[in-house]
């Protein structure tokens, strides 16, 4: 079973995430901001990491920049969380190494669609 | 049509029957063809002439000299059947009609035609709008939607239940 | 599960909150651009998240108030105290739904249709079933008319694309889900060992895809890729030159395309009398992957050629009206080559004969092909009369099925949309009179359940259609008590069950002992029997008391052309359908006299009835020394009709004509002769119908 991290600041988004991601079929991890994920991705494996962009402490890009210093994160994928409107902060995300985006609303179609064509089912 | 300012005229095609003048909204001709092979369509009226090929389509012609009882038309070399479209019962018709000859195209204003004397004629004045005058000779203008009544119309559609 | 929708109960009650106190400040500001836009996205955020979270009745009222308050927002429509109203309820009606267990109830869409319907009248729209909108059914809202496009797609993704966390063979497996996929790998770039990074991508692909996606819907695969991969996209062959038989393209010309080649080198190629892609390979200008590759595009197109035609041909939409103007042109021409071959008949000049005879099978080619196109199933009909049988049984309390068989069988358009209404009331008639109700569908040892059968067949030219019901059958008495007491036939008169049967055609019959809303309304049996006759077809009835009745409506497949037969009749031309012709028999001044006035003839060894047509037609001219008599089947029964001279077999093109002869049912239309005059098509029902009445 894949692993996925979920970033994000708000239980709400968090809690959805996680509950469409185990529909999928995906084992999930969870940090509530850049700094609490990254405690737990230095010594964990996970096969996708889902962040947010602002959260306190450390934000979504913080964190990417950190994940591809890092020596077992430099190739696993990273989706950023956006809106429609930000997109400076997917090209931000992209140059600093994120594999792509989800849009927010999102739906558990869509999430899944987009986790699936990063890391396959 | 029925403001009437002075100079506002209408053009008509004029044609003969039996040496008479009549006149035709140009508005309501399509074209004029020569004499052409006529096709009987059984148990009709007889100045139901019958129907003609006009490229293609099938088009019913009628025989105003008959219509006006004035014998059938006979072929000759200015016979002439003009085409001319009628509204029917809100529907759009193409007709043709037997004529003896076709003569020329004249502009008149409603002013130059006075309405239907009202003289012992043997037919049915319904259909003739009022008599105008043009060189010197009198015109008897045509209520085209009128040639066919609307008696006639159904006797011919009903001709078949009344045999029945 | 539970604890996941209570966050967003948490989180929609709060909006809901706040947007009652925002409908308040709308009231007192109503141009106030920022409430308004306020109000719209507290709708919007509920409607997003309720989508999110299955409450599909919330999403999808919310969603038909959106685009209302999108009007607002817009400036089409202003904000009117009915309109602060209308929210308000909504805000309401939303705030029950989710107080609610469930929000998708019977109660809250009624509720939810009541306000949309209101908000709809007052910003003008039309009402439209609300549906509750869920993900997928916005998609399927999306799919457009399938068309199948060859795509080639050139990926090359840069060296540092794994940097990104990207892997490309996802991609291609995302690729190969949207239809036939063929990927060619090009690995030329793969340096030594020595050189190579394994962090580094040195691969390129070329991937044609045979989809009923869009270039844009392919490029969105590709959406994460960083800037300096590379992705082509280009259609190759959308589905109309797939269709086209001419269109596969030459390797060399594929290899051009690509811009691996230029137009000397596969000249000088060519010029060589070797395969081309074996001295592109051997002179050094393409690689043996890139040939393979324009080789698989090649093959990909042709083989799809067979398998896409097939599917495109379902999916070429063609107005109707399209299809009649082709089919009176071709009409036309069939006329215009009749009067060609009659001409060429009369020069006798052999090279011109044998012209005309070329273009006669060509017209006549395609004329099947232009009547085959204005063909369609029986089976769309068909299915429409369900809804039919289901309210008029229960609404007479009966019970019964509708079964459907030969949908599939095809006839002219025209046809079949004429075929409605009479359909509709022989339908109306077995359920109304031939099944009963179901205690006396017991009491006879009938299941309790009738069952009307539409049967659907082809018979030569010809296709019959059968309505078949299970019911109680025509009571051949009390049909002979009616036509007596009606002055139909006469008290004494011996009728075979056939012509009992008959009866019910007659005009102004009617077996039901009170009229009914649904079959009686004033039109009879009779009715049906005309829209059928002119149709070209015959109608029959088979009836077993007790077991049930059969209609049989034996109709013409197409209405547009005929086969006929041209006859004259003092000089005026006429033609028969060739279809109701049995023979011709002469009839000679001499039998004329012995016949007398018992007008019969021997045929096949019975006395036949024949009607002399230019009698009923009122021309007394002389009659010639020679006459015919078509023998002709009229009314399921043979009958004479004596023309003066038979010409021959006549490709009928059927004109109508028009208004002022509308009435005349003896006569079908006319046609346009080879000479250009125009000649009657006679229908020979009605004509013998007329003749008998008219003897009487």
């Amino acid at each position: 079973m894949k692993t996925i991290m979920i970033v994000d600041d708000s239980r709400t988004v968090r809690e959805s995430l996680k509950f469409f991601l185990k529909e999928g079929g995906y084992n999930v991890l969870e940090g509530s901001d850049g700094r609490e994920a990254l405690d737990i991705l230095v010594n964990t494996e996970a096969d996708l990491v889902i962040t947010d962009v602002n959260m306190p402490n450390l934000d979504g890009l913080g964190l990417i920049e950190e994940l591809r210093k890092s020596a077992n994160h430099k190739f696993t994928p990273i989706l950023v969380l956006t809106t429609e409107s930000q997109q400076s902060i997917m090209e931000k995300g992209k140059s600093l190494g994120a594999t792509g985006w989800i849009v927010k609303p999102f739906d558990s179609e869509k999430v899944l669609a987009v986790v699936k064509k990063v890391i396959g089912e | 049509m029925e403001e009437s300012s002075e100079d506002k005229t209408t053009q008509y095609l004029t044609f003969t029957i039996n040496n008479e003048t009549y006149a035709l909204k140009v508005i309501n001709v399509k074209e004029v063809l020569e004499f052409t092979t006529v096709s009987k369509v059984p148990r009709m009226p007889d100045f139901m002439r019958g129907i003609i090929n006009l490229r293609g389509s099938v088009v019913p012609v009628v025989d105003l000299k008959m219509k006006f009882g004035m014998g059938e038309t006979e072929k000759a070399i200015d016979t002439s059947i003009i085409v001319t479209e009628v509204l029917l019962d809100d529907e759009l018709v193409t007709m043709g009609l037997l004529t003896d000859s076709v003569k020329e195209v004249i502009e008149m204003s409603d002013e130059e035609i006075e309405p239907t004397p009202y003289i012992g004629t043997k037919i049915d004045t319904d259909f003739i709008k009022g008599m105008g005058r043009k060189n010197d000779i009198f015109l008897i203008v045509l209520n085209i939607e009128k040639v066919l009544t609307v008696s006639e119309i159904n006797m011919v559609s009903a001709q078949e239940e009344k045999a029945e | 599960m539970n604890q996941f929708k209570e966050t967003f109960k948490e989180e929609a009650y709060e909006l809901l909150g706040n947007l009652e106190d925002l409908l308040m400040e709308m009231e007192e500001h109503p141009e106030d651009p920022e409430t308004i836009a306020a109000v719209f996205r507290s709708i919007h955020t509920i409607k997003g998240s309720a989508s999110m979270f299955d409450y599909n009745g919330i999403s999808g009222f919310t969603h038909s108030v959106e685009s209302i308050l999108d009007g607002v927002r817009e400036g089409s429509m202003n904000v009117s105290k009915e309109l602060i109203d209308l929210t308000l309820l909504s805000r309401d009606h939303i705030t029950n739904m989710l107080n609610a267990e469930e929000d998708v109830t019977p109660e809250f869409q009624l509720v939810s249709e009541d306000i949309i319907s209101k908000l709809n009248t007052l910003a003008g729209i039309k009402t439209e079933p609300l549906v509750p909108v869920s993900p997928s059914q916005v998609e399927d809202k999306k799919q457009k008319d399938t068309v199948f496009n060859t795509f080639r797609i050139n990926f090359k993704p840069s060296p540092e694309i794994f940097m990104s966390g990207t892997n490309p063979l996802l991609l291609l497996k995302e690729l190969k889900d949207f239809g036939e996929c063929h990927v060619i790998s090009h690995t030329s770039d793969i340096p030594s060992l020595d050189k190579y990074d394994p962090l580094s991508s040195y691969i390129r692909w070329e991937i044609v895809l045979v989809s009923d996606r869009n270039t844009d819907d392919i490029k969105d695969v590709f959406i994460f890729l960083d800037p300096s991969s590379v992705v082509e996209v280009s259609v190759v062959a959308d589905w109309h030159d797939i269709l086209n038989p001419g269109s596969g393209k030459k390797l060399g010309e594929i290899l051009m395309e690509k811009g691996l080649i230029k137009r000397e080198d596969l000249e000088n190629v060519l010029d060589s009398r070797k395969k081309v892609g074996e001295v592109l390979v051997e002179n050094g200008l393409v690689s043996s992957s890139d040939i393979k590759s324009a080789l698989e595009e090649q093959h990909i197109t042709k083989s799809l050629k067979q398998t896409m035609s097939d599917k495109s041909t379902t999916s070429i939409r063609v107005k109707s009206e399209k299809l009649d103007y082709l089919v009176d042109s071709v009409g036309e021409l069939v006329t215009a080559q009749a009067r060609l071959s009659q001409l060429a008949l009369q020069f006798k000049q052999s090279s011109l004969i044998s012209l005309a005879e070329q273009i006669e099978r060509l017209t006549s080619d395609l004329r099947d092909n232009a009547m085959s196109l204005r063909m369609v199933p029986m089976g769309t009909t068909f299915s429409r009369f369900k809804r039919l049988v289901r309210d008029l049984s229960s609404s007479l309390d009966k019970r019964i099925q509708l079964v459907t068989l030969g949908g599939d069988t095809e006839l002219d358009k025209n046809v079949i949309e004429k075929l409605n209404d009479p359909l509709v009331h022989i339908i109306r008639n077995s359920i109304d009179h031939g099944i009963e109700a179901p205690e006396d569908r017991e009491k006879s040892g009938k299941p309790p359940c009738g069952t009307i059968t539409l049967e659907a067949d082809y018979s030569g030219a010809n296709v019959i259609l059968k309505i078949i019901d299970d019911g109680k059958g025509l009571d051949k008495n009390a049909i002979i008590r009616k036509a007596v007491e009606k002055g139909i036939v006469g008290p004494d008169s011996q009728l075979s069950d056939e012509e009992i049967f008959k009866l019910i055609f007659m005009p102004g019959f009617s077996t039901a002992a009170k009229v009914t809303n649904v079959s009686g309304r004033g039109v009879g049996m009779d009715v049906v029997k005309r829209q059928i006759d002119s149709l070209g077809g015959i109608i029959s009835i088979e009836s077993e008391q007790g077991m049930g009745t059969t209609f049989s409506l034996n109709l013409p497949l197409t209405l547009a052309i005929i086969e006929g037969l041209l006859v004259s009749i003092s000089g005026e031309m006429y033609v028969f359908p060739l279809s109701s012709v049995q023979a011709c028999i002469e009839l000679t001044s001499r039998e004329r006299e012995d016949h007398g006035k018992k007008r019969m003839i021997e045929y096949r060894g019975s006395l036949i009835p024949y009607i002399r047509l230019r009698e009923m037609f009122l021309d007394d001219s002389e009659l010639p020394e020679r006459e015919h008599i078509v023998i002709v089947q009229a009314e399921n029964s043979l009958a004479g009709l004596v023309v003066d001279e038979v010409i021959g077999d006549h490709q009928t093109v059927i004109k109508n004509m028009g208004k002022l002869y509308k009435g005349l049912s003896y006569i079908t239309g006319a046609t346009i002769l080879g000479d250009g005059s125009v000649a009657i098509i006679l229908d020979v029902n009605r004509i013998s119908a007329l003749a008998r009445k008219e003897s009487l």
